[in-house]
C-alpha cells in the first residue's frame, strides 16, 4: 500500500491540476512584440539611489506550470503568458520596448527581467534572444545592476558563463524561488518540483562565476497554520543565508486566479498571511542574520483581501513600514503602533495548531451565524 | 479509560476518564494556552473553580505537512491533520487517518497510543472511518476529536454525522469555534470535552459571550449588560484600556462556558438535556436547522440512548420537539406495537388535556361522566383515543406511560401544518387497526377537528361528529357526547359485560414495553389481577406473580417468573458472565452480551450462560453500551435468583 503521506501528496497535486485546469485556455493572445508589463521606479543601487526598470517579458510561460507536474499551488503566472508563438525577435522587441522606459535616465540603472517562468529556460526564452538581451545590457554602461529570474535547474555552468561574460562587472543576481527550505513543505504544499539540494547547487554554481543569487521565500504556503508558516519562513530565510545567497526576497502568498490556493481560499480553508506575521518574519530574520544580506519585501496586494492583510485599519501603515524597511534595511522601520487586531493575530497563532480550525477573516463574522 | 455514571439523555455522558494517571471529570472544557510560545496547546479546565488542571492536550505538530515536534511533555497529544483538508476530495479524509496510524506505528516507542487523540477529518466515508478506527482501537487509542467551524454548515454537519459511527467507550473532543450556546447540543451528541478557544477570539474584538448570545461592550449608545461573574465584577468595560478589558472579557467568556456546561450537565442528570437543547435552538436559525437535520439524520443514534422511562416533565414547546427521539419513537412504537383489544366496536376520539395524566384532568372527568352515563357497562366495547400534538394518538390504556404522563405542551388550540400532518397520520394508522364496521365518534373542537378533517378521507369506518365544534367541554357539547353515545349504544349495538379495563391496560402496556404479543404472554387468559387500575395492579397466574403494573410510571415490572416468559420472546435480554448475581446492581463489566434494542429505562431480564434467568431489573444504559463498556452501572436489579 502507498504510504499515506504520498497519497496526500498525490491528492494535493491532483487538486492543484484541477484548480488550474481552465487557466491555460483562459490565456490571452498578446501582442508578442510588447512586454506583459513594465514599470520604472527609483531604487537603491549599490550605495546610491538610481532608477530601476522592472520588465515582465511575455513568453509562453513556465515549463513547470505547462508540464504534467501542474505548476506551483499559489502561482498563476501562466495566465500572464501568451498562448501565441513568441519568437526570439519578438522577445528582443519586447526588451527594446521596455528599455525605452529608461531612455535619458542617468546612471546608475537597475534592470530586472522577469518572465512568467524562467529567463534561463531555453524553451521559454530562446538562446539567441537571451544572449542578445544580455549583450544589449552589457553594452549599456549606465546599467549597474541586473536581476534575472529562473528555476535552479536552468542555472547551468554554460548559462552562468555566458551571463558573466556578457554582463562583466555588473552586479548580477539570479532570483530563484526557494519558497521553503523544507523539502517536505516545498513538495507537498507548493509542488515546486525541485529539491533543496538543487537550489543549493545552483547557488554554488553562481558563486563560482561570481554571480549573485536571490532567494524568494514564500510566506504561508497552503495547508499550513499561520504559526507553522511563520516558523517555516524564518527558518527558510536563515537557511538561505547559510547557503550564501546574496539577497532574500520575502513573498507573502497572494491569492492568484485559478490556483489551488484560490480554491482553498474560496472555501474558507485558507487565509493569506497576516501582515503581523510578515513583520514578525522580517524582524526575527533581521535580528539573527548578518547585515550584509539584504532582506527585501514588497508585499503584493498588501492590505487587500487577496493579499497579506490585517484588519483593514492598520494595513496601510504596516505595508508602508515593510516597504520602508525593504528600501533601507533599517529594522527600526518595522516598529509600528499596536493595533486592536494584534490579539486576534496572536490568538490565531495559538489556536490554529491545536484546533486545526482554519481561522479565516474576521470579516466573515465572529460568530458564524451572526 | 472512560467510566460513565448513571444518567442518560441522548448520547451525552457523565463520568470520568483516566489519562496518564490523572482522573478527569467529564464533561469538561479545554482552555487554550494563549500565552505559551510555539507550539500552542490546551489544558483541561476545572469547570468548578475555573483553574486549569495540570492536564495538557497538545498537538504533535501544526499539521501533517509540518515537522513532528519530538513527543512533547503532554498528557494527551493530538495527532496531526491537514489544515484546509475539507476543501479537498473525500479520499483526503482516509489518507489523513492512515497517516495518523502510520505515525503511531512508526513511533511506537515514543508515542503511547493510550494518550493519542485521533483527529477525525470532517469529510470521510463511514466505511473508511470505521476501518481506520478499528485499527486505532487495536493499538489502544481511546480518544478522538472533531473540528467544527461553528456555522453548522455542510462541513460541521458532515463531522457531526460521523459521531454516530464512533466507538462508545472513547472520549470525544470538539475543537474549533464553539460558542457557549452550542454546548448543550454538542454535549447532547456525545462530545465530552469542548474547546473554549473562542473566548479569546471574542475578547480580541471586545465581545462578551453569553449563554444566549453575544455583546460588543464597546458599541456606542448601548449600555453594557450587567454581569455578576468574578471577572466583570461591575467593571466599566467601555472606559478602560483595551488590554485590561481583554483579560476581563476573556475571563468572563470562560465563565460563560463553565456556566453553560454545568447547566448542560445538570440538565442531563435531571433528564432535561434534550429540552435545553431545544430551548437553545432559539438562539439562532443555524442551531435550529442543525437540530432539525440532526433529528432526521441521526435519529437511530440519538434514539438508542434516549430513556424509555422517567418522571421528569417533558416540555414540548415547538417544532424542534416534533421529531425529538422520545416523541418520534413513541409515534413509531404505537404503530408497531399497539394492538387494540378485541371486541372494540366504537372508537371515541377525544382531545388531550393540559393536565397529565389525562384522566385526572377536569375535561376528562367530564368526558368520563358522559361516557359512563351513556354506555354504562357496555364501555368495554368502547376504545378511547386521545389526540395530541406532537405525539399523535394515545389509546387510553397507555396514558400513564412515558412520555405520555410527562409531556407538557402549550395548549392554544392552533395547530401548525406539521402538527396536523403528524396527528392525522397517526390517527389514520391507529384507526386502521380497528374493524371496518366499528364506528368512530369524534368529540373534538378547534385544531383537533382540523386533524379529523385532514384524516377523514383516509378513515374507513363510519365517522360521526358530536356537536362539539366550539368546545368539547361546554355543557352542550357534553350532552351531545352523551346523546350520541346513547344512540350508538343501540345502533352499533354495544353490549354490557364485566369490566376489562385492567387487563386491557396491562396487556397494552406489555405490548408497548416489550413488543407485540407480549401482553398475551405476561397477562394470559385466566390470570388473576388484583389492585386498582392506575395504582398498583398485580398479575398472578396460578398463585405465581408474573408482573405488576405501576400506575406511577405506567410500566410493568417483572418478577423472575415474568422474566422467564420475556426470555422466550428473545427480546430485552442481557447475558451475565457469572452464574448468580449478588447485590442490587449489575455492572457492564459483568455483561458479555445484550440485546441491542435495550434502551436506558427498559425492564430487562438477565440470563446466565446456562440460559437461566438470574435477575430482572431496570436498565441504566443501552444494550450497545453494556457490551462496549467495562464499567458503569448497567442494570438496577429488582429481583435476583438466590
Ligand atoms: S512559481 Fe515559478 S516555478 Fe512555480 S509555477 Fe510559478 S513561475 Fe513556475
Ligand atoms: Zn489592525
Ligand atoms: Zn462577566
Amino acid at each position: 500500500m502507498v504510504e499515506a503521506i504520498e497519497d496526500l501528496g498525490r491528492i494535493v497535486r491532483e487538486a492543484n491540476i484541477r484548480a488550474r485546469k481552465s487557466s491555460i485556455s483562459r490565456r490571452k493572445t498578446r501582442d508578442p512584440s510588447r512586454p506583459a508589463a513594465k514599470w520604472v521606479a527609483s531604487a537603491p543601487i549599490g550605495k546610491t539611489t538610481g532608477t530601476a526598470l522592472s520588465l515582465v517579458l511575455s513568453t509562453h510561460g513556465c515549463s513547470h506550470a505547462l508540464s504534467d507536474a501542474g505548476g506551483c499551488t499559489m502561482c498563476s503566472y501562466l495566465l500572464d503568458g501568451t498562448s501565441g508563438e513568441v519568437s526570439a525577435d519578438n522577445l528582443l522587441s519586447q526588451f527594446d520596448n521596455g528599455m525605452e522606459g529608461l531612455a535619458g535616465e542617468p546612471a546608475p540603472l537597475s534592470v530586472k527581467i522577469y518572465t512568467s517562468g524562467s529567463f534561463l529556460d531555453e524553451s521559454e526564452v530562446p538562446l539567441d534572444a537571451r544572449n542578445s538581451i544580455l549583450d544589449r545590457l552589457g553594452g549599456d554602461e549606465r546599467v549597474r545592476e541586473v536581476v534575472l529570474e529562473s528555476r535552479p535547474e536552468y542555472v547551468t555552468d554554460s548559462a552562468l558563463e555566458s551571463i558573466a561574460q556578457r554582463l562583466q562587472d555588473r552586479h548580477t543576481e539570479i532570483g530563484m524561488g526557494l519558497e521553503s527550505s523544507n523539502d517536505f513543505v516545498r513538495r507537498m504544499c507548493i509542488n515546486k518540483g525541485f529539491r533543496t539540494e538543487d537550489f543549493t547547487s545552483a547557488v554554488n554554481r553562481a558563486l563560482e562565476h561570481d554571480i549573485g543569487t536571490r532567494a524568494y521565500v514564500l510566506v504561508k504556503p497552503p495547508f499550513m497554520t499561520e504559526r507553522a508558516a511563520l516558523e517555516d519562513a524564518v527558518q527558510t530565510i536563515s537557511d538561505a543565508v547559510d547557503m550564501k545567497v546574496t539577497t532574500v526576497s520575502v513573498n507573502p502568498v497572494n491569492i492568484q486566479r485559478y490556483t489551488l490556493v484560490e480554491h482553498l481560499w474560496r472555501r474558507g480553508e485558507y487565509r493569506p498571511p497576516w501582515l503581523w506575521t510578515l513583520i514578525e518574519v522580517l524582524r526575527r530574520s533581521r535580528k539573527n542574520l548578518p547585515s550584509s544580506v539584504r532582506i527585501l519585501c514588497d508585499p503584493v496586494a498588501g492590505g487587500k483581501s487577496r493579499g497579506t492583510h490585517n484588519c483593514g485599519e492598520c494595513d496601510l501603515a504596516l505595508v508602508e513600514a515593510i516597504r520602508g524597511y525593504s528600501l533601507t534595511q533599517n529594522i527600526e522601520r518595522l516598529q509600528v503602533e499596536e493595533c486592536d487586531c494584534l490579539p486576534l493575530w496572536k490568538h490565531t497563532l495559538a489556536h490554529e495548531g491545536p484546533s486545526m480550525f482554519v481561522h479565516e477573516d474576521i470579516a466573515r463574522g465572529l460568530l458564524g451565524n451572526a | 479509560m472512560l467510566m460513565i455514571e448513571r444518567g442518560h439523555c441522548g448520547p451525552a455522558r457523565v463520568g470520568y476518564v483516566e489519562w496518564h494517571g490523572k482522573k478527569i471529570s467529564l464533561p469538561t472544557l479545554l482552555q487554550l494556552d494563549e500565552e505559551s510560545d510555539s507550539p500552542g496547546g490546551y489544558s483541561i479546565l476545572d469547570i468548578w473553580d475555573g483553574r486549569s488542571h495540570d492536564t495538557s492536550v497538545h498537538p504533535l505538530s501544526e499539521g501533517i505537512f509540518t515537522e513532528i515536534v519530538t513527543p512533547p511533555n503532554t498528557d494527551l497529544y493530538l495527532l496531526p491533520s491537514l489544515p484546509g483538508a475539507s476543501a479537498l476530495r473525500e479520499e483526503t479524509g482516509h489518507a489523513i487517518l492512515r497517516r495518523q496510524l502510520e505515525l503511531l506505528r512508526e513511533n511506537e516507542s515514543d508515542l503511547n497510543p493510550k494518550r493519542a487523540v485521533v483527529r477525525i477529518p470532517n469529510r470521510v466515508s463511514l466505511e473508511d472511518l470505521s476501518k481506520a478506527l478499528s485499527s486505532f482501537k487495536s493499538l489502544g487509542v481511546r480518544a478522538a476529536s472533531l473540528t467544527l467551524d461553528g456555522t453548522f454548515g455542510p462541513s460541521d454537519m458532515n463531522a457531526i454525522r460521523l459521531r454516530r459511527a464512533l466507538p462508545l467507550n472513547w472520549t470525544y473532543l470538539a475543537l474549533g469555534r464553539i460558542e457557549p450556546s452550542h454546548i448543550p447540543l454538542l454535549y447532547y451528541l456525545g462530545f465530552d470535552i469542548l474547546d473554549t478557544g473562542l473566548s479569546y477570539r471574542a475578547a480580541a474584538t471586545d465581545v462578551r459571550l453569553w449563554r444566549d448570545g453575544i455583546e460588543n461592550v464597546t458599541e456606542k449608545h448601548i449600555s453594557p449588560r450587567y454581569c455578576t461573574c468574578d471577572s466583570c465584577k461591575g467593571a466599566n468595560l467601555a472606559e478602560m484600556p483595551k488590554s485590561a478589558r481583554y483579560d476581563i472579557i476573556a475571563g468572563h467568556n470562560h465563565a460563560t462556558y463553565r456556566a453553560v456546561l454545568s447547566e448542560a450537565r445538570h440538565a442531563m442528570e435531571t433528564g432535561h438535556l434534550r429540552a435545553l437543547v431545544e430551548a437553545m435552538t432559539h438562539r439562532s436559525p443555524a442551531l435550529a436547522s442543525a437540530l432539525r437535520r440532526i433529528d432526521a439524520d441521526l435519529y437511530e443514534f440519538l434514539e438508542a440512548f434516549t430513556p424509555t422511562a422517567g418522571d421528569q416533565v417533558l416540555p414540548l414547546i415547538g417544532p424542534e420537539s416534533y421529531n425529538a427521539p422520545a416523541v418520534r419513537r413513541f409515534r413509531e412504537r404505537l404503530v408497531d406495537r399497539y394492538v387494540p383489544p378485541p371486541r372494540k366496536k366504537l372508537v371515541l376520539v377525544l382531545p388531550c388535556s393540559a393536565r397529565k395524566p389525562y384522566s385526572e384532568s377536569r375535561s376528562h372527568h367530564l368526558f368520563d361522566r358522559a361516557i359512563s352515563s351513556a354506555v354504562g357497562g357496555a364501555r368495554r366495547e368502547v376504545s378511547e383515543a386521545i389526540l395530541t400534538s406532537p405525539l399523535g394518538v394515545i389509546p387510553r390504556e397507555l396514558e400513564r406511560i412515558f412520555p405520555i404522563a410527562n409531556y407538557d405542551i402549550p395548549v392554544t388550540g392552533d395547530w401548525d401544518a406539521e402538527e396536523l400532518r403528524l396527528a392525522a397520520g397517526a390517527l389514520v394508522e391507529h384507526l386502521s387497526k380497528f374493524p371496518e364496521d366499528a364506528v368512530v365518534v369524534a368529540h373534538v373542537s378547534g385544531g383537533y377537528r382540523q386533524v379529523m378533517s385532514e384524516a377523514e378521507d383516509r378513515i374507513v369506518q363510519t365517522l360521526i361528529y358530536t356537536d362539539s365544534a366550539e368546545s368539547a367541554t361546554s355543557r352542550d357539547a357534553l350532552s351531545s357526547l352523551e346523546s350520541t353515545l346513547t344512540d350508538m349504544r343501540d345502533v352499533v349495538p354495544l353490549k354490557s359485560g364485566p369490566q376489562v379495563a385492567r387487563e386491557e391496560t396491562l396487556r397494552a402496556t406489555a405490548d408497548f414495553q416489550f413488543g407485540r404479543g407480549t401482553g398475551q404472554l405476561l397477562i394470559p387468559e385466566g390470570a388473576n389481577l388484583r389492585g386498582k387500575l392506575f395504582h398498583l395492579v398485580v398479575c398472578e397466574l396460578e398463585g405465581v406473580q408474573l408482573c405488576s403494573f405501576v400506575g406511577k410510571n405506567g410500566l410493568l415490572s417483572l418478577t423472575l417468573e415474568g422474566g422467564e416468559i420475556l426470555q422466550k420472546t428473545g427480546r430485552y435480554w442481557v447475558r451475565f458472565d457469572g452464574r448468580r448475581i449478588r447485590g442490587g446492581s449489575l455492572f457492564a463489566v459483568g455483561i458479555s452480551d445484550a440485546d441491542p434494542f435495550i434502551r436506558p429505562g427498559d425492564e430487562v431480564v438477565v440470563v446466565n450462560g446456562d440460559e437461566e434467568v438470574v435477575g430482572v431489573g431496570k436498565s441504566e444504559m443501552s444494550g450497545r453500551e453494556m457490551c462496549a463498556f467495562d464499567n458503569g452501572r448497567a442494570i438496577s436489579l429488582r429481583h435476583t435468583r438466590e
